[in-house]
């Protein structure tokens, strides 16, 4: 048995650190409902209960004009002489694509919300684990449908059995098409998905050979995807494609997978790699590290991995089982674990008390911060930790905050913030505008002629579509706390950093920037915010 | 502003503005960088390499695994003919380079760069024992170890470390979302830099494989959608990841401090210059031109990191590949031409590398499997035009697993582009000695 942490041992600073790591943080309330609690039942009640009503789905999933509406101009562009029939093509591509991209917007938007939610933010953030272990990219599967359905896989399994989920993942539509699983055949096998199996999802690197890559790609011929048949007749999510498993395209001879040999199918691949011995080590060493910001050190990894095998792999227990260690809240390493975007976006949303922008501008800022969801870099997800802080992404963290907490009230301190070219890629505005920098200097090729009354309603817009009141901090603090820079640094730094210490000199940084002046005002206050969430330990957690 | 413009850390350091002309406040972690400063500048000569007018190296990284037998390729071989029947080019559609060896039709930027005299084709360059997997192969090439070993930090960052300790940050600067692990070094260097261009990636306009693919399973669901680029779940670049003895939170203080001065430095100077020739649209083709204007403009930088992604082309191969190349070779010409109108171009070095080649035998999807050894580039105007190294043996007794057997150790290129157009000792950055190659005149 794991070591745990005594009641005497859980306090609101350890509330706060697990409010944040667990999910996306809280208000000072939610700490302060944690820290009452056995640290037992506060863990318990963060996760929830195992079978939890899924959220609603995102309404695009049961539009039904677009599809109707591409069937009829198709049949339309049919009947066309050849040139207008290209234009036509185009024209409906064009359509097509911006139909995805506002759906895109929208899903995403969608599950900021989910995770925004107190209820769910623990559900949702190892949601958000698994996005990043299962990586899948819109780039290549070009299907929201698809994209959400794999979300909802991780949502549904992510507490179950970790055997479930990935033999899930590997009939899941979405990642048959990203590693071209759905094109594999028993004449031609594609290594593209038994490769990534072992080396980022179950196993990492040397823990398999060429050669079990090779026969395990033989052994997931078969499993492709195929038209539902009218499961939702007429609605466009019936039109989406569902896993199919084709006899005929599978490779029904002998192979040898890691030392065993037999007519092998997908789900015995899966079966043989997760009960190699670098399995289990593998995902709780991601978990790990993805809840507690550092790699676990032998002693304490190997005790974690006997855990998890006690647990036969069964994650919601094991999640308990991570967070009541009380290696979870090394003080040591309390500064080690970077925020990620979302996090870092949501958390800061739900401290200050402002509902998230909206789902383009959102979307947007993760982009430029480094984490555009449904969207990884590559197969292996977001590295994370310190790979999510560069010289770029610093500035921009500290830009969008100044954005979300003083709000737009200045834009031309927002200069650097590309606000505006966000607003115009969003497709917020719905006319298409050239790019025109808050200074009012037009930068994208071709729209340099532009008739100066037009280019200030292109930047009329754009401001309007960015603009956002100061954050509501009345009741941040009350009178009797505005009355001094060290009361009004308490709770402040109680609720944005859950009462971590704070350097001498940091101290300085955050009491100078509300001024002198009390009681302090709404203004004051918000300065002092912002320089606390514009600092190195705002980052962290 | 004005009054204080910031021309490195060393000189904010010296003139202790702290706050007043920032756009943020106090840098609570001043003294602490400040020491760590003192304790290099004591014993380093700061100045070795940092002066406006030392050579300076761009690094290409092609993400995802290059075909380099379709892109240098080998004229009248059965062998390739055999292995390609789909993928194969035709002999008259090479670029001949010798009679023997042509490039791929699409990179006629390169081919007259070849002509001007400023491009070598470094010929089956590898590593024994190649590991397939993207990533693995990607860190070998940062680490510049053997692939049985690993290492915390990139041979450019080792660079660093050895050659420029009292540096700026953006002697290092990256065209990228994240830093390149080559980067990763003792002391951390290296900045990002966007460019106008921005993180988001531009969702290409160009037609995708899937879009081509007659598979119906696809087709039923997307038959007038743009598909995803072949390859799209390798595209760009990966991270570093190494923190060495800083804390996450150590790390996050010098980057906020880096940002603060290497970002003026750099809008500074790309304000002050122009691009003296037209640049494709392209993405990599407007990084190149944001390069361009930083050299022109006097940054100190020594090394620049851009990349292009997409070349993990397991599917249908040929079109995609083929505007990659176009991408590659139309964006690198538009840089050679505009740093010789600069008087620039004999103090650059572009090296271009791919984590590996790609399977000599094409597959049923039209495509090609991860490989190894596979040809790169160097072009610049200290470049010795040629070919260097050979062309692997194709015939299936010379392959192994299907692939083609290096002859040039990559580490041997990197010696080479150290010593000889950097001017360092190679030997402590690799490691090891590796020999040279004929690049340079």
């Amino acid at each position: 048995m794991m070591a745990t942490l005594n009641a005497s041992d859980w306090d609101r600073n350890k509330a706060g650190i697990l409010l944040q790591r667990a999910g996306f943080g809280g208000t000072p309330q939610e700490i302060d409902a944690l820290a009452a609690l056995s640290p037992a039942r506060a863990v318990d009640s963060l996760l929830g209960p195992t079978k939890f009503p899924p959220p609603d789905p995102p309404a695009f999933l049961e539009e039904s004009g677009t599809e109707e509406a591409l069937k009829t101009e198709r049949a339309k562009m049919n009947s066309l002489p050849d040139p207008a029939k290209a234009d036509a093509r185009r024209e409906i591509a064009q359509y097509h694509r911006a139909t995805q991209g506002r759906q895109m917007t929208e899903l995403r938007g969608w599950w900021l919300k989910q995770m925004a939610e107190p209820a769910r933010a623990t559900r949702e953030k190892l949601t958000l684990f698994f996005h990043g272990h299962f990586a899948t990219s819109f780039e290549k599967v070009r299907s929201p449908h698809l994209l959400y359905q794999q979300n909802s896989l991780f949502r549904e399994k992510g507490y179950g059995m970790w055997s479930d989920l990935v033999l899930g993942v590997a009939k899941d539509p979405a990642m048959l098409i990203y590693l071209d699983g759905a094109k594999s055949r028993a004449e031609a096998p594609n290594e593209n998905f038994a490769r990534e199996l072992f080396e980022l999802f179950t196993l990492g690197e040397g823990n398999y050979t060429e050669k079990d890559i090779q026969e395990s790609a033989r052994a997931f011929t078969g499993w492709g995807i195929g038209a539902t048949n009218g499961k939702k007749a007429g609605l466009q999510r019936g039109a989406q494609p569902s896993f199919k498993n084709v006899p005929k395209w599978h490779d029904s001879g002998a192979k040898r997978i890691f030392g065993k040999t037999g007519n092998f199918d997908g789900t015995d691949v899966v079966r043989l790699a997760l009960a190699q011995d670098a399995a289990p080590r593998w995902i709780v060493q991601k978990l790990w590290k993805f809840y507690a910001g550092w790699s676990a050190p032998e002693p304490l990894l190997h005790e974690l991995v006997k855990e998890w095998q006690s647990l036969k792999g069964e994650i919601r227990p094991f999640l308990m089982a991570m967070w009541t260690n009380p290696n979870f809240y090394d003080p040591v390493r309390a500064a080690d674990r970077v925020k990620s975007p979302t996090e870092w976006l949501v958390g800061l949303c739900r401290q200050i008390g402002r509902p998230l922008p909206a789902p383009a501008l959102s979307a947007n800022i993760l982009t430029q911060l480094g984490q555009n969801l449904f969207e990884p870099p590559n197969v292996k997800g977001w590295d994370g930790g310190i790979a999510w802080i560069n010289t770029a992404s610093i500035s921009r963290r500290y830009e969008y905050g100044s954005w979300l907490v003083e709000g737009t009230q200045g834009l031309q301190k927002l200069s650097s913030l590309n606000m505006a070219k966000m607003a115009g890629e969003s497709g917020l505005l719905k006319t298409s505008l050239p790019e025109i920098s808050p200074e009012g200097m037009v930068i994208s090729h071709g729209a340099k002629d532009l008739d100066p009354v037009e280019k200030q309603a292109a930047l009329d817009k754009m401001k309007a579509a960015v603009a956002l009141s100061p954050a509501p901090v009345a009741r941040i603090a009350t009178l009797e706390e505005r009355q001094s820079s060290e009361k009004l640094l308490a709770v402040l730094s109680s609720r944005f950093l859950s009462g971590e210490t704070i350097p001498v000199d940091l101290r300085t940084r955050f009491q100078q920037a509300a001024g002198e002046k009390v009681p302090f005002t709404d203004s004051a206050v918000r300065k002092m915010i912002l320089a606390i969430v514009q600092s190195p330990l705002y980052q962290v957690t | 502003m004005n009054n204080h413009e910031l021309k490195t850390r060393r000189e904010f350091l010296r003139t202790g503005l702290l706050g007043g002309s920032l756009c943020w406040t106090l840098p609570a972690f001043l003294s602490r960088t400040m020491e760590s400063l003192h304790a290099q500048a004591d014993g380093a000569l700061i100045q070795g390499v940092t002066g406006r007018d030392g050579n300076i190296l761009v690094v290409l990284q092609l993400a995802g695994g290059n075909d380099g037998l379709n892109t240098v390729i080998p004229i009248g071989n059965d062998e390739y003919r055999k292995a390609r029947p789909t993928l194969g080019l035709t002999d008259s559609s090479i670029l001949r380079i010798d009679p023997q060896t042509g490039l791929h039709p699409s990179l006629s930027g390169l081919a007259s760069a070849y002509q001007d005299g400023h491009l070598a084709i470094v010929q089956g360059v590898g590593y024994p024992n190649p590991n397939r997997s993207h990533f693995r192969s990607t860190e070998i090439w940062a680490t510049a170890v053997d692939s049985d070993q690993s290492s915390t930090t990139g041979w450019i960052g080792r660079y660093f470390d050895n050659a420029c300790s009292g540096c700026d940050a953006s002697v290092g600067i990256a065209m990228a979302s994240q830093l390149p692990q080559s980067f990763a070094a003792s002391t951390p260097k290296g900045v990002l830099y966007q460019g106008s261009g921005g993180a988001k990636k531009k969702t290409s306009k160009k037609k995708g494989a899937a879009a081509r693919d007659s598979d119906s399973s696809m087709m039923a669901m997307n038959d007038e959608q743009e598909g995803g680029e072949a390859g799209g779940s390798i595209g760009m670049l990966d991270g570093p990841g190494n923190l060495g003895h800083l804390s996450a939170l150590d790390f996050l203080e010098r980057t906020e401090m880096d940002a603060k001065v290497s970002q003026q430095e750099i809008a500074k100077a790309s304000a002050k210059a122009k691009n003296s020739v037209p640049y494709p649209g392209s993405r990599l083709g407007q990084n190149f031109a944001t390069v361009s204007r930083l050299i022109a403009g006097g940054m100190p930088t020594r090394i620049y990191y851009l990349s292009l992604g997409g070349f993990d082309t397991h599917t249908q191969q040929a079109g995609a590949h083929e505007r990659l190349l176009k991408e590659m070779g139309d964006a690198v010409a538009a840089f050679l031409a505009d740093l010789k109108a600069q008087g620039n171009l004999g103090r650059v070095s572009l090296m271009t590398f791919s984590e590996f080649g790609r399977r000599v035998k094409e597959n049923a999807s039209g495509g090609t499997d991860h490989g190894a050894a596979a040809p790169l580039f160097l072009a610049g105007g200290g470049v010795k035009a040629g070919l260097l190294g050979q062309m692997p043996s194709l015939a299936p007794k010379d392959l192994f697993d299907g692939d083609v057997k290096y002859n040039t150790d990559f580490r041997s290129v990197y010696a080479t582009i150290l010593e000889k157009h950097l001017g360092v000792k190679s030997e402590p950055i690799l490691k090891k000695p590796f020999p040279l190659i004929h690049a340079y005149g």
